[in-house]
């Protein structure tokens, strides 16, 4: 509240965008969940295969749409929102994982295995 | 798409044709409807005989000042103490009364009052209750209140968001009440265990009601985070560096760093129910590659951080008080620093504890046990740090002093009971018994302890007068003999092995410790009369009570004290400079506690809005509309919430500047009040923040490195 604030378009945030940006990112985010659409829909991997990839898809997409639609970068008024993403990446990390872990030990404990997660 | 519902649906009232089949005939509830229309009636009538009602939409429902809002905050969590304490006494109750075969039934229950169906409510309603719509508001209401002026600020970062979280939280609460009289709740237990909310299990509007209620409320909880968070990093006032921030400050970081990180999960788990139970998805349910283990893995994940997201602020409580009645400055304040974040962190790592026995392999149990474990050490770290800061302090004893150590004795027993708990081998034995009730209990009431403390420690700066000491220590005494009373025998039955969730008691010898425990919920409602008393009587005596100068223990140490008391709406009259961690013990070292600055600048403030309050409406409209599945108003009202929030960012007359004569004046005004109430004209008198906002020109201010 310090600095005046009426004009929300000289926002340096707002300055940010591009019309190009924004739609490649767009285009991309549809394009990576058809991609995914259609792998799930025609059964193109192993079920282990198949959550993996979409994974992975989705995993670039949100690079792609943090990079293009939020212009984070190291500059002084996006810093903290980098700093921030990356504190919550490990986390994000830990709790996949370890959730990974957790339940691939309990289906070899208790399920009758699924086709590709070798065991 | 929408799946097949049992019971009638209509396309204009949805499902509410369910309530036709429900007979309301039962004297509880009755009871509790006959008091919420005969108490909002006669707050309605109050406000019209002493013509309030314009007053209250000015001053307080389209308000954006933070005080006012934190206030509200804690309101809203104080009425929904007393709603879940209701709850807590009919569980005991209910508990008491139904032990062994011979035990009679009234009221269309087999043993006891309640029937198994309404009795999972209850407790399903009170844990919930508690934690999400108690606890956590009163939190936020004192991170609202304490924080920016503990900075040195002159509100949020974003006064208007602000506003929003509040209206949202009172979204969840009203849901919650409504969800009492119209229609049922769930009957799940606060954590929603799946498949038992799965649609073909509840088949009624109860887990609809829980699912909408939690999803609003954690919303608003999230922003609020955000605001605390960017208000924290961007507003500290000139000097107030990362190493002088105050530890209660501190504290409001690193719990909302959780709460920021932690409540998406929350939304998403319960998101995924909703299409379960919505649109038919099967992500909970053992069909078509569900996995119902998922939502129990997902709630955790969110869970055990939202248990330290509650416990962080408590101990910045602890540390503001200890040493304000200790006269020294808290002890190993960088390792304090350390302890809460190193909390805050661990916190991420261990939710598996809550479902060791469900089947994992012994290395993922043994992993996450030692990292649950792991909390200890930080946890640890304060307690000693606590002990250290009374260890040769002059020791003054004061009802926030009280409530303090009360609260450390229940941090120690319940970290014990936690880590007896994080072992696997004895979780197999006491999971899912009254131990692990006792156990969280035991860690909620820290909470409560430390909050109640907050409000006598706080409630003279905020108020502008003291709370009556006399009826605080009887509010004190018999809460701690209602505690000892309920808690021991439960963490005793917990080994004798008696289960939670118990509607009828088989075993007949369990029933001297349920009398026991009896006996202590009734200490408890005493003590919650003499809290009320407590207040009345503080109310009434106000005048005698009046703080005179700013700092109301005299012995007090940081900024939120250097400002007049009752603060006035823009905090300080200028912006003060920080000079050291403990800034105010640091001024009255120096004799700088002057209330008047040698000169007075514009000052900037946010404009009071309806449109938190409007958009807070629309939602309540939607999120019943959800649970009844009325989908025309859902629609209707959702539209409606993005149409305000359009309009609301075009308009740029969010703001106004008071200028520097008017400040003036308004200043001397409270000084001469001040003045007038000490009954010394003479001089202004000590305390007060804006004094020595230029105080850096005769400190030795950077004498001491510690940034
Ligand atoms: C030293 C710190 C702590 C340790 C080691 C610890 C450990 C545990 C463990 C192992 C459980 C699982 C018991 C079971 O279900 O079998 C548990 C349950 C629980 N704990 Fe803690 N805990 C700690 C602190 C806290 C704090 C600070 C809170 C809240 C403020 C808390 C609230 C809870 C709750 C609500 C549950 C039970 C949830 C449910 O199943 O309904 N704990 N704790
Ligand atoms: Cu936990």
């Amino acid at each position: 509240m310090s600095h005046d604030h009426h004009n929300p378009i000289d926002h340096p945030e707002v300055q940010l965008a591009s019309a190009g940006g924004y739609l490649f990112a767009y285009a991309f985010g549809l394009g990576a969940m058809l991609l995914g659409l259609w792998m799930v829909l025609n059964h193109t991997l192993t079920p282990v295969g198949l959550t993996t990839a979409v994974s992975v898809i989705a995993l670039v997409s949100v690079i792609v749409q943090l990079y293009f639609l939020f212009k984070l970068d190291l500059s002084s008024t996006q810093i903290w929102h980098t700093v921030s993403i990356v504190m919550t990446a490990p986390l994000f990390v830990m709790a996949v994982g370890l959730t990974i872990w957790m339940f691939h030990t309990l289906m070899q404990r208790t399920m009758i295995p699924l086709p590709g997660m070798g065991m | 798409m929408l799946v097949d519902l049992q019971g009638p649906w209509s396309p204009i009232f949805g499902r509410l044709g369910l309530l036709l089949d429900v007979h309301y005939n039962n004297p509880v509830i009755f009871f509790a409807f006959q008091l919420v229309v005969v108490g909002g009636a006669l707050l309605a009538f109050w406000l019209t005989c002493t013509n309030r009602w314009k007053w209250l939409w000015k001053d307080w429902l389209t308000t954006v000042d933070h005080k006012k809002l934190g206030i509200m905050y804690i309101l809203v969590g104080l009425v929904m103490m007393f709603r879940g304490f209701s709850d807590a006494i009919m569980i005991r109750t209910q508990q008491a009364m139904a032990v062994g075969p011979d035990s009679p039934g009234i009221l269309g229950a087999a043993h006891g009052y309640l029937p198994p169906y309404h009795f999972d409510q209850v407790f399903t309603a009170h844990g919930m209750i508690m934690i999400l719509l108690a606890v956590t508001p009163i939190l936020v209401g004192f991170m609202n209140i304490i924080m920016p002026i503990q900075i040195g600020a002159r509100d949020m970062a974003y006064p208007y968001l602000n506003a929003l979280g509040l209206w949202l939280t009172v979204v969840a609460a009203a849901l919650v009440m409504i969800a009492l009289f119209v229609g049922d709740f769930s009957h799940a237990g606060w954590v929603g265990l799946t498949p038992l909310t799965e649609l073909p299990y509840s088949p009624g509007v109860g887990v609809d009601y829980y699912i909408w209620s939690i999803q609003l409320g954690s919303i608003g909880t999230t922003l609020g985070a955000v605001n605390l968070i960017a208000t924290i990093i961007k507003m500290r006032a000139p000097g107030m560096t990362w190493g002088r921030l105050p530890i209660f400050t501190w504290t409001t970081l690193a719990s909302n760093i959780i709460a920021l990180t932690s409540f998406p999960v929350l939304g998403v788990a319960l998101g995924l129910l909703t299409f379960d139970r919505y649109v038919g998805t099967h992500f909970f349910t053992a069909d078509l590659g569900g996995n119902l283990m998922m939502y129990t893995n997902l709630f955790w994940i969110w869970g055990h951080p939202e248990v330290y997201f509650v416990v962080i602020p408590a101990f910045g409580f602890l540390s503001e008080i200890i040493p304000t009645f200790s006269e020294k400055p808290l002890f190993g304040y960088i390792t304090m620093v350390l302890a809460s974040m190193a909390i805050a962190l661990v916190s991420w790592t261990v939710w598996l504890h809550h479902f060791f026995t469900m089947g994992a392999s012994p290395g993922v149990n043994s992993y996450f046990s030692i990292a649950t474990m792991l909390v200890g050490i930080p946890t640890g770290v304060k307690v000693f740090n606590w002990a250290f800061t009374m260890y040769r302090g002059r020791l003054r004893f004061p009802t926030p002093m009280l409530w303090a150590l009360g609260s450390l004795f229940l941090l120690i027993t319940g970290g014990m009971t936690g880590m007896m708990l994080s072992v696997p081998a004895i979780n197999y034995l006491v999971h899912n018994s009254v131990f692990v009730i006792a156990h969280f209990h035991n860690m909620f009431l820290l909470i409560a302890y430390a909050s109640f403390g907050a409000v006598a420690f706080w409630w003279p700066k905020v108020f502008g007068f003291r709370l009556d000491e006399k009826l605080g220590k009887l509010f004190f005494w018999l809460f701690t003999a209602g505690t000892l009373l309920v808690f021991i025998p439960m963490y005793t039955l917990g080994f004798m092995g008696m289960t939670r969730r118990l509607d009828y008691v088989a075993h007949t010898s369990w029933q001297p410790l349920l009398l026991l425990e009896m006996l202590g919920i009734a200490l408890y409602t005493l003590s919650v009369l003499a809290f009320v008393a407590q207040l009345a009587v503080s109310i009434r005596d106000r005048e005698k009570n009046r703080v005179t100068g700013s700092d109301a223990w005299e012995t007090s140490r940081s900024v939120e004290w250097m400002t007049h008391t009752p603060p006035p709406f823009y905090n300080f009259a200028v912006t003060p400079v920080i000079h050291d961690r403990d800034e105010w013990a640091w001024r009255r070292e120096h004799g700088l506690t002057s209330l008047v600055p040698d000169r007075y600048l514009d000052i900037h403030m946010p404009k009071n809005t309806a449109v938190p309050l409007i958009i807070g409406m629309l939602t309540l409209f939607f999120g019943f509309a959800m649970v009844w599945r009325i989908w025309w108003l859902a629609a209707a009202s959702l539209i409606a919430i993005i149409v305000v929030m359009i309009i609301r960012s075009f308009d740029k007359d969010t703001d106004y500047i008071i200028p520097a004569a008017e400040v003036e004046k308004m200043e001397q005004e409270i000084l001469s009040r001040a003045a007038g109430a000490t009954g010394d004209t003479a001089d202004a008198p000590i305390g007060g923040g804006a004094g020595g906002a230029y105080a850096s020109r005769h400190a030795p201010s950077q004498s001491r490195k510690d940034t």
